[in-house]
């Protein structure tokens, strides 16, 4: 049952442009939904300083909706339901994981409103969802990245790999970067492919396992809150070569916690913060200068995200105040955006909603900075 | 206090159908004049979607305004509705007590479903919360009958979930729906409403025989062990979903066709308040409770322990393998960390504060913890303080729950009042 409401002429409500931010502010990831928040928070003082958003020269006041998607998949379907038919969003902003942008992408596809995950890599969220977009690669890009990096900087050709079973990304991630490392090294060249379930704190049998394989080099595609364990343990067993991870490394608390162990170890993301240029430079250090910290990718993939939604609503040229006209008109205008020069590298999105851009390998220097190493191009 | 007294005296001779006749007033004001004027005129982007309790946290300077609409649009009209209807509602109850029971009280609860369906219409958000809310009453009251009924510490509930929602999921997407694991649909759509009871019921059957796992072994121990041995069912079966890659794993499974509409959660929580309620009033819930108190006396007083709490067991795990399919068709996705241990705590939350050995108290405690939840989303960290607080308090205070200990008596409930 729909209603639809009589716009009487004594009933003229304003016209305001909500955006909706889906975050884990609690749960398990909660420094992923910190730095959304402020991400977000920091794109909107930009609006108001201009005095509103511009479309078709009318100046619009913008609101943040934002959130708390628990890290929970129904929690997220809710969140999403809600600012979509309470709140009556314009475009909704994440949410970051793949096992709530999943969901939640069906339920913005169902109601026609636009959704762009920054963080989400698993080619699910965007599938057969015209109005679902993503900020950043995909696994299946990510994967030989790192495949292709190891072998051209180190000349290893033995790998071993160590991931958490129950994680949608980790293991998506293991199973195509096992796949493209075989390719290239031929079968049996993963000496070892080891599993975990979330919540582990004790790796010391899989890494025993690991350093007997002969593995030259460890890949783990695991969080923030992991990641510092496993480097650890591994090195207090006798592991000498280097741990190279992937883009969920990127947090700002992975180095925190783990100290010196981490230093010079390698990983593939989205950008780098650490000797970063231009409008990025800009936006790290007004991000630290605010709160405090060099903000990670999920704040930088979270800024482009709604600098994205921004350009989509100011290309649509006008609103109309009936939303789900508006909506659509947002839809359209993003997808055939093209170039968009985004903090994390230029952006233009395919058919299904993810945009063809490059990857970048970060160092962990001596300092514990994320330094830019080189980037990979598709 | 005298005030409340007072209330309560004005209030008392409006039966249940005066009520939902009241509620029915609120709900048409709502429908009609809730956006254009009454939320308008006091100053609310929009019709307040759970009683204003979101609004409220949010943004404080709307509560007066709030507040205020919940007077205006719900809890005036219905006091005075209920009160001024009050002359041809009790003629009108009088009439259906001569009525069989069963006919009154389906009579009423259609009543009810057509107030709920038109006050949640008003908004989705207010349906999936309506949706996900009568899905957790399914839940609690099915582990009641185990955690309470049976006086057991089970905590293999999230687990029966689980094995209900995938088998579930697994025969609708095969059957009705077009995806990457089983290919073309077999049969046309239109006939999933129509076979969707099966699915579920497969699911629910699937659930408790996957029960006698925890069944057969820890029914020879009792008290911590079971609740070991079933919190181990649980992870087993979580960690098996995720190293099968067939069903998606960690992945989780997505694209089931949307067969659960309101209508047919609220037939299927109705129907399982109605088993369960038959179930736990029947000889069998007798023997159950005689179990409890005292094993070793009901055994030799003829009561067959060992089946009784087998058939127990596999009932509730049935209920909980309905949940979990009505769970999975109403979100059409689900992957395995969803039926872990933050379920688990969910639903022992919900059974032990609305409390034990009681249908009403399980729903009481479903209801109040699942709108809580939502209405204190706003307060993001300090939501999850709030709520074990207040179960906290609860458990000082009502050690058993809410209410415990208590049936309802359908014909009293719906009764016509006399003046006091």
């Amino acid at each position: 049952m729909t209603m639809v409401f009589s716009s009487s002429a004594f009933c003229k409500r304003e016209t305001v442009i909500k955006i909706g931010i889906n975050a884990p502010l609690t749960g398990d990831i909660p420094k992923v939904g910190e730095g959304t928040k402020y991400a977000a928070q920091m794109w909107l003082s930009d609006i108001e300083k201009a005095g509103g958003l511009e479309v078709g020269g009318q100046k619009y006041k913008v609101e943040l909706v934002i959130e708390d998607n628990e890290s929970k998949a129904e929690s997220a379907v809710k969140a999403n339901t809600k600012m979509i038919s309470q709140d009556d969003v314009l475009a909704i902003v994440g949410p970051q994981s793949s096992k709530q942008a999943v969901p939640a992408g069906e339920v913005a596809n169902k109601y026609k409103t636009v959704m762009i995950s920054p963080w989400s890599t698993n080619p699910d969220t965007t599938m057969d969802r015209p109005f679902v977009f993503r900020g950043c690669f995909l696994d299946p890009f990510q994967g030989p990245v790192v495949a292709n990096f190891i072998t051209d900087e180190f000349g290893f050709t033995k790998a071993a790999v160590l991931y958490d079973v129950a994680s949608d990304y980790p293991k998506g991630l293991a199973e195509v970067f096992k796949d493209a490392w075989e390719n290239k090294h031929g079968a049996g060249s993963i000496v070892a492919f080891e599993s975990f379930t979330t919540k582990d704190t004790d790796f010391s049998s899989q890494l025993t396992k690991i350093i007997q394989s002969g593995a030259q080099v460890l890949f783990t595609p695991q969080y923030y809150n992991e990641v510092p364990l496993i480097v650890k343990q591994a090195q207090e067993l006798g592991w000498k070569g280097p741990v190279v991870g992937s883009d969920s490394w990127g947090s700002a608390e992975t180095v925190e916690l783990c100290g010196e162990a981490c230093y010079g170890q390698f990983f593939s993301s989205h950008y780098a913060a650490a000797g970063a240029k231009g409008a990025t430079k800009d936006f790290i250090d007004r991000y630290n200068e605010k709160y405090g910290y060099i903000p990670d990718d999920v704040a930088a993939l979270t800024w482009d995200a709604l600098r994205l939604a921004q350009q989509a609503i100011q290309d649509a040229g006008k609103l109309t105040g009936r939303i789900d006209k508006d909506r659509q008109a947002v839809r359209d205008a993003l997808a055939k955006i093209t170039n968009f020069a985004g903090i994390t590298g230029n952006m233009t999105f395919t058919e299904e909603g993810d945009p063809v851009k490059c990857a970048v390998i970060v160092k962990i220097n001596d300092k514990g900075e994320y330094e830019f190493y080189k980037s990979v191009c598709p | 206090m005298k005030i409340v007294q007072s209330i309560k005296k004005f209030l008392s001779n409006i039966p249940m159908a005066g009520w939902l006749l009241g509620m029915l007033v609120a709900v048409l004001i709502e429908y009609f004049w809730g956006y254009d004027y009454i939320s308008y005129y006091l100053g609310l982007p929009k019709i307040p979607v759970l009683f204003g309790a979101i609004i409220m946290l949010k943004d404080p300077t709307m509560i007066p305004g709030a507040l205020a609409y919940d007077l205006v649009v719900y809890v005036l009209p219905v006091c005075i509705v209920g009160k001024a209807s009050a002359f041809f509602t009790n003629p009108l109850a009088a009439a259906m007590e001569k009525l069989p029971l069963w006919i009154s009280v389906l009579i009423h609860l259609c009543c009810f479903y057509g107030i709920l369906s038109l006050w949640a219409g008003i908004n989705d958000y207010r349906v999936l919360v309506v949706k996900l809310t009568l899905i957790s009453i399914i839940l609690t009251i099915s582990i009641n009958v185990i955690n309470g009924y049976q006086g057991e510490f089970s905590c293999s509930h999230p687990g029966f979930m689980a094995v209900g929602a995938y088998v579930s999921s697994v025969i609708t997407l095969f059957l009705f729906a077009n995806d990457k694991i089983f290919g073309a649909a077999v049969l046309p759509p239109s006939l999933g409403p129509w076979l969707f009871p099966f699915a579920l019921i497969m699911g629910g059957i699937a659930a408790s025989v996957a029960s006698l796992l925890v069944a057969i072994p820890s029914f020879r121990t009792r008290g911590d062990y079971l609740a070991i041995i079933s919190l181990a069912f649980m992870f087993i079966v979580k960690s098996a979903v995720e190293n099968i890659n067939v069903i998606g794993g960690a992945r989780g499974m997505g694209g089931q066709p949307d067969l659960a509409p309101l209508y047919v959660i609220f037939i299927w929580t109705m129907l399982c308040i109605w088993v369960i309620h038959n179930f736990v009033t029947s000889i069998m819930g007798k023997a159950l409770n005689a179990v409890r108190d005292d094993e070793a006396a009901s055994e030799s007083m003829t009561v067959k322990t060992r089946k009784t709490k087998m058939t127990a067991f596999m009932f509730g795990a049935f209920w909980a393998g309905i949940a979990g399919g009505l769970f999975a068709h109403v979100l059409t996705y689900i992957n395995p960390g969803m039926f872990s241990i933050n379920r688990l705590a969910e639903i022992l939350a919900m059974v032990y504060f609305g409390g034990l050995n009681s249908i009403v108290g399980s729903i009481v405690g479903a209801v109040s913890i699942n709108i809580l939840g939502e209405a204190l989303r706003p307060l993001e960290l300090f939501k999850w303080i709030i709520i074990p607080l207040i179960l906290i308090f609860v458990m000082i205070f009502r050690p058993y729950g809410l209410i415990s200990f208590r049936e309802i008596n359908a014909g009293k409930l719906l009764a016509a009042r006399k003046n006091k």
